[in-house]
């Protein structure tokens, strides 16, 4: 057929066919292309997005899986380092940047010696004894600009903290608080409403002993001596001159510490406060004073 | 706890049903208790705190009541703050931290800060850590005005056109991207 014949067929036929009207119109085939994904049927099959899997449903695999292979953090048998992580006790950072912050604020007030209870009283700074939170762990950052002469406990801190405050004639200490009387020390008021006597703090458990015994750490069991003597080791070690605390106006505040039983400052055990009355019932058996001294 | 709730139920049914027959059997003595008046009741004990007030407190340990007492200081020091604390104007602050400055409420915008006397100047990051968008809020005054000089200050700064949005309504800007230390030295400069 030649293409003469052809092009006369054609004619023929777009006689005979109907004139072109809206009625006979259609768009060219594959000029539609349809927004929505067809089921079944109805060109139903992968749509480019692979079998199953991220590539359909968009979602991001979690970390460290490789799409069916034995993942590489599951690939060695054993890894002791996190063996009994949830038991250990935890200590949620506080820098010393926050601390002058918190003093630059107007928040802590520097006059009085400083612990937990005062630091979480700032509203700045948050732990949950509940979730094995035992404490501030006061950290390094910002130790160059710190300026601030206080008193504070913390839970656990570092040799260049140390190192930091004493530099500015002050004084800190390490003391454990079990989590029974860190709730205390989170929320002292809610527990005075209560009416319950204040308790006795705990002695620290068998691992964390040697931590709170040491002078190094400036631990709350430690010899004071030992402390006054590791006090000049760390001055001549950081190449600083130790103020002399007993020429200090603020001696008296300086030198205020908390009893190893004792949960707030100033307060003993078996003590029941009475905020509403503004009275403090403290017991006169002998029994008690005996319990509640030991 | 709903199989303990089953059981004492179970148990106070069976209970309830042994009592009445044994009572129907001791008709003869004359005591009339009809089954139904037995109840159990529920007592829970989980805590110390719970658990109810120790009564006629005399009679079980010797105490004294101390009014106005000494170590009533160490008290109010664990009391909470009735209100934030003012920020009382002072030399230095080595925390770095700058306060407010009176020439900042001259100008026809302002910028407010949080109750915590920082300023609102914040980086959103989305879609995977892929989008940053840098956002100021808490604009008073003219807010057209302070986009327009913004702009003008990130392009001169980073010498590129820097995409902003301005709601007007919610008194926030949005730039693309992340200049939040650029823009938090302007708002320090202004004395915002």
């Amino acid at each position: 057929m030649g293409s003469r014949q052809i092009t006369e067929k054609s004619l023929a036929m777009l006689r005979s066919l109907p004139r072109i009207s809206i009625g006979n119109l259609r768009d060219n085939p594959g000029h539609k292309k349809n927004s929505k994904r067809g089921r079944g049927q109805h060109g139903g099959d992968k749509h480019g997005a692979g079998n199953k899997g991220s590539g359909q449903r968009m979602n991001y695999m979690r970390l460290g899986y490789e799409t069916g292979n034995n993942p590489f953090y599951l690939r060695m048998p054993q890894e002791h380092y996190y063996r009994g992580h949830h038991f250990r006790r935890q200590y949620p950072p506080l820098s010393l940047q926050q601390v002058q912050l918190l003093i630059d604020k107007n928040r802590l007030d520097i006059s009085k010696p400083v612990d937990i209870a005062s630091i979480v009283k700032s509203g700045l700074y948050n732990f949950f004894p509940d979730q094995k939170h035992f404490g501030v762990n006061l950290t390094d950052e910002g130790v160059d600009n710190f300026a601030a002469k206080i008193n504070i406990e913390v839970q656990w801190a570092s040799e260049q903290v140390i190192a930091a405050i004493e530099r500015n004639g002050g004084v800190i200490t390490t003391a454990y608080y079990d989590p029974h009387s860190l709730f205390l020390l989170k929320d002292p008021k809610q527990f005075f409403e209560n009416g319950q006597s204040i308790p006795r703090r705990m002695i620290p458990p068998p691992d964390a002993i040697e931590y709170y015994t040491s002078a190094k750490n400036r631990g709350y069991l430690a010899d004071p001596e030992e402390i006054s003597q590791d006090r000049l080791r760390l001055a001549q070690k950081y190449g600083y001159e130790l103020p002399k605390l007993e020429n200090d106006p603020s001696y008296e505040m300086l030198c205020e510490r908390k009893d190893p039983r004792q949960i707030f400052y100033g307060l003993d055990p078996g003590w029941v406060i009475n905020l509403k009355d503004q009275c403090i019932l403290k017991p006169k058996d002998e029994e008690l004073v005996r319990f509640f001294a030991s | 706890m709903a199989t303990v709730w089953r059981s004492q139920c179970a148990f106070a049914r069976f209970f309830a049903g042994k009592t009445g027959l044994i009572l129907n059997n001791t008709a003869d003595l004359g005591a009339k208790v009809r089954p139904d008046s037995i109840s159990v009741s529920k007592r829970l004990y989980s805590n110390y705190g719970n658990s109810p007030f120790v009564r006629r407190i005399q009679e079980q340990y010797a105490y004294e009541v101390v009014k106005n007492p000494p170590e009533w200081s160490y008290v109010e020091r664990l009391l909470p703050f009735e209100g934030i604390p003012k920020v009382t104007p002072k030399d230095c602050y080595p925390s770095g931290w700058i306060p407010r400055k009176e020439e900042a409420s001259n100008l026809p915008y302002f910028l407010q800060r949080t109750k915590n006397e920082e300023l609102s100047i914040y980086l959103d990051i989305s879609c995977r850590g892929m989008r940053k968008i840098s956002k100021i809020k808490k604009i008073e005054g003219d807010i057209w005005l302070l986009n327009d000089e913004l702009k003008e200050y990130l392009k001169n700064r980073y010498n590129r056109y820097i995409e902003s949005r301005v709601h007007e309504l919610a008194k926030f800007i949005e730039f693309k991207g992340d200049y939040v230390n650029a823009l938090k030295e302007w708002a320090h400069s202004k004395g915002f």
